[in-house]
C-alpha cells in the first residue's frame, strides 16, 4: 500500500452517525474502541458491504468509493480479504473448498504471489484440508477464515477482532499466525480490536474510535499513553507491551534487551513464556525479536533501589505522569503511573492505589524504580 | 369406465412431474423476490401468490377454464391457434401447477430467508460477483429448502382434484389421475378398485417422504 489508505466516510446508523476521516501511509493499521463504537461498520464499509455509506475511500491510490462522483466499486472488485468476527465460513464446503472460494480472483488478477500451498503451510492448515468446517475448533476456524481471505489474493486484509472470545491459551496460539501472515505475505492489514494489547503488539498506527467518531490516531505507544485514551483501556486491564531482542536463553530464563542497558528477564516455561506462542520453535532464538507484555498491576514501584529480592527485573525510571481512574470507569482509588524508562518509546504504566501514592509521596518528575518478577512478563511472540 | 391402475399411476406421475417442472422455476424466482427484495406492491404479489391456497380449487379451475375456453383471452379464437390444453393431461398439469404455486413459492422463500446474507457478503469480498455468489453460495445453502419446495409442489400436484377435474375432465387413460380415479371408482361402487388406488397413493406418498428424509439425512452427515 505504497500510497496508503485514505478514508473520509459518513454513514447514518441507528445509534449515531459514523463519521470517520483517516489518512495514513502505514500498512499495519488498527482501529481501537469500545463495543458499539462503529469499528465493524468501518470494516464493512471498506469491504463495500454498506450501500448507504457516503464519502471517499482510496486504497493504494485506487478509488473504491467517491459518492460525490458516483463511484462505488462493488465488493468483488475491491481486492479485500475480510475476516469477520464470526468468521462466516461456508458451511457447505470443506476446509479446502473454503480456502479455494476466492481463488478465481487471485488467479485472474495474476496475484500469484500468494500461493495456496504457502498459506496452508504458514497457517498450518494442511492436515485440515478435507475436514468439514463445522467440526473444527475455534482456533482452527479462525485460521481457515484467515487462509480463505489470503488465498483470494487481497490487497488489504480486514480483520475484525481476530482474538476476541478466545481463551488466553488460544489467543497466544493465534497471535503468532497473525505475525507470520504479516511477515510472510507483507500484507497491509487493518485490524479491529477492543483490546489495546493486541493493537500495541500488532499495529504501527491506530485510530481510536468512540461513538462513531475518531478520537485520535497515531502510533499505538503514543496514542495509548494519551491521557484522554488511557481510561478506555482500563476496562480490559492495562497491559504494557514492549519489544526487544533476545540476548540470552537459559534453562530457566530468557533475557530480552529492550535497548542497550535495559534488559528484561523473563521466566522460561510456566506462565511467563508460552512455547506455543513462540511458534513451532521450542524456545526463542538468541537474536530474534520478542514482544513482551506485562500487566500494569504486576509492576511494583519503589522510591529506593531495593536489594536482595527474588524479583529479577529492577528498572530505573522517572515518573512522567499519574492518572486517576474516573469513578465512572469502576476503578475508583486506582492510579496509573507512567514511568519513563531509558529511551523506550512509551512509558511503562504501573497500577497502584491512591493510598500507595500518598504513602510514597509519588509525584511527576520523581525518580523511581520498577520491580517486577520474571514470571510476570509473558512473551506474546518472537520472530 | 376405468383404466388399469398402472395407467392411472403413470399418468398421475407424469402430470405431477410436469406440474412441478412448470411451477418450480417461477415459484423459486418468486420466493427469491419475496425473500430478498422490497418493492412497491410486494404485499399484493404475496397475496396473489397465496390465493390458490385459500380459494376453492374448483374456483381456480373455473378461472383457468374461462381463460382457455374457445372465446377466452387464451382461447383458440383470440390467439388464432389452439393451445390444446383443455381436457388433456397438459391441462391437468397446468391446473395442478397453479395449485402448487403457493407451496413452492412460500417454501422457497423461507429457504432463501434462512441463508445468512452475510455469507453472501463475504463471498462478494472474495471476488465472486452477484451471479456467482448466488450459484455458488446461496443456491447450495438453500438446496434443502428448495428440494422441499419441489417435493411439496409434487405432492400437492399429485393430490390435486378440484381444478384438474374442471380443466382436464376425468377421462380414463387420458386425464384420470389417482385422485380422480379414486373418486370415479367410489362413485360407481367399485370399492376394491378404489381401495387399490388408495393403496397406490399411500405407497407413493410414503416413497416420496422417505426419499426426502433419506436425502436430507445424507446431506447433513459430515463429509
Amino acid at each position: 500500500m505504497s500510497r496508503g489508505l485514505e478514508i473520509d466516510i459518513s454513514l447514518l446508523l441507528d445509534r449515531f452517525t459514523l463519521s470517520v476521516r483517516w489518512q495514513t501511509a502505514e500498512s499495519s493499521l488498527g482501529i481501537f474502541g469500545p463495543s458499539g463504537a462503529g469499528k465493524t461498520t468501518i470494516l464493512e464499509t471498506l469491504a463495500g458491504l454498506r450501500a448507504a455509506a457516503r464519502g471517499v475511500i482510496r486504497v493504494d491510490g485506487r478509488t473504491w468509493l467517491d459518492s460525490a462522483r458516483g463511484i462505488r466499486l462493488p465488493p468483488e472488485r475491491r481486492g479485500i480479504g475480510y475476516v469477520p468476527q464470526d468468521l462466516l465460513l461456508f458451511p457447505h464446503r470443506d476446509v479446502m473448498g473454503n480456502l479455494r472460494s476466492g481463488r478465481r480472483r487471485a488467479e485472474r488478477a495474476g496475484r500469484a504471489r500468494i500461493e495456496p500451498r504457502k498459506v496452508l503451510e504458514v497457517l498450518e492448515l494442511a492436515d485440515l484440508a478435507g475436514r468439514d468446517v463445522r467440526t473444527l475448533s475455534g482456533g482452527e476456524r479462525r485460521r481457515v477464515a484467515l487462509g480463505r481471505a489470503l488465498c483470494s489474493g487481497p490487497e488489504l486484509l480486514l480483520l475484525d477482532e481476530p482474538l476476541a472470545n478466545l481463551d488466553l491459551a488460544l489467543r497466544r496460539r493465534i497471535l503468532p499466525y497473525l505475525f507470520r501472515v504479516r511477515e510472510e505475505f507483507a500484507m497491509p492489514t487493518l485490524h479491529v480490536s477492543h483490546d489495546a494489547t493486541e493493537i500495541k503488539a500488532l499495529c504501527r498506527e491506530v485510530m481510536v474510535l468512540a461513538g462513531g467518531r475518531t478520537m485520535a490516531h497515531g502510533p499505538p505507544d503514543e496514542i495509548f499513553a494519551t491521557p484522554s485514551i488511557v481510561p478506555m483501556t482500563w476496562a480490559e486491564g492495562f497491559e504494557n507491551v514492549v519489544r526487544g531482542m533476545v540476548t540470552a536463553v537459559s534453562d530457566s530464563v530468557v533475557t530480552v534487551d529492550l535497548e542497550p542497558g535495559v534488559s528484561i528477564t523473563v521466566a522460561a516455561g510456566g506462565a511467563g513464556i508460552d512455547r506455543a506462542a513462540a511458534g513451532r520453535e521450542a524456545a526463542p532464538a538468541v537474536g530474534s525479536e520478542a514482544i513482551l507484555a506485562v500487566r500494569a498491576e504486576e509492576l511494583i514501584l519503589a522510591t529506593q533501589t531495593p536489594t536482595a529480592l527474588s524479583a529479577q527485573n529492577i528498572l530505573a525510571g522517572t515518573i512522567r505522569d499519574i492518572r486517576e481512574a474516573r469513578p465512572e470507569d469502576g476503578h475508583a482509588g486506582q492510579l496509573l503511573v507512567g514511568v519513563a524508562v531509558g529511551r523506550l518509546p512509551a512509558p511503562l504504566f504501573a497500577s497502584i492505589t491512591t493510598e500507595a501514592r500518598r504513602r510514597l509521596g509519588l509525584r511527576e518528575g520523581m525518580p523511581v524504580t520498577i520491580v517486577c518478577k520474571a514470571h510476570s512478563f509473558r512473551i506474546l511472540a518472537t520472530r | 369406465m376405468s383404466s388399469p391402475p398402472i395407467v392411472t399411476l403413470l399418468l398421475s406421475l407424469k402430470v405431477a412431474l410436469w406440474a412441478t417442472a412448470i411451477i418450480f422455476p417461477p415459484g423459486v424466482l418468486l420466493g427469491l423476490l419475496l425473500a430478498r427484495r422490497d418493492f412497491r406492491g410486494k404485499s399484493m404479489i404475496e397475496t396473489i401468490t397465496a390465493l390458490p391456497l385459500v380459494l376453492p380449487p374448483t374456483a381456480v379451475g373455473y378461472l383457468l377454464l374461462t381463460l382457455l375456453a374457445r372465446d377466452g383471452p387464451l382461447g383458440e379464437r383470440t390467439l388464432g391457434f389452439d393451445l390444446d390444453l383443455l381436457f388433456t393431461w397438459k391441462g391437468a398439469a397446468l391446473a395442478s401447477s397453479l395449485m402448487a404455486l403457493p407451496l413452492v413459492a412460500r417454501t422457497a422463500r423461507v429457504a432463501f430467508e434462512e441463508v445468512d446474507r452475510r455469507l453472501e457478503g463475504v463471498a462478494r469480498t472474495l471476488g465472486l460477483g452477484p451471479v456467482r455468489t448466488f450459484v455458488e453460495i446461496t443456491l447450495p445453502l438453500a438446496r434443502r429448502g428448495l428440494l422441499a419446495a419441489a417435493l411439496l409442489g409434487f405432492s400437492r400436484a399429485l393430490g390435486e382434484f378440484g381444478a384438474t377435474v374442471i380443466v382436464a375432465g376425468n377421462i380414463p387413460g387420458r386425464t384420470q389421475t389417482l385422485a380422480l380415479g379414486i373418486f370415479s371408482e367410489m362413485q360407481i361402487g367399485h370399492d376394491r378398485q378404489a381401495l387399490l388406488l388408495v393403496g397406490i397413493a399411500v405407497a407413493l406418498a410414503f416413497a416420496t417422504i422417505f426419499t426426502v428424509e433419506t436425502l436430507l439425512r445424507r446431506r447433513t452427515r459430515p463429509a
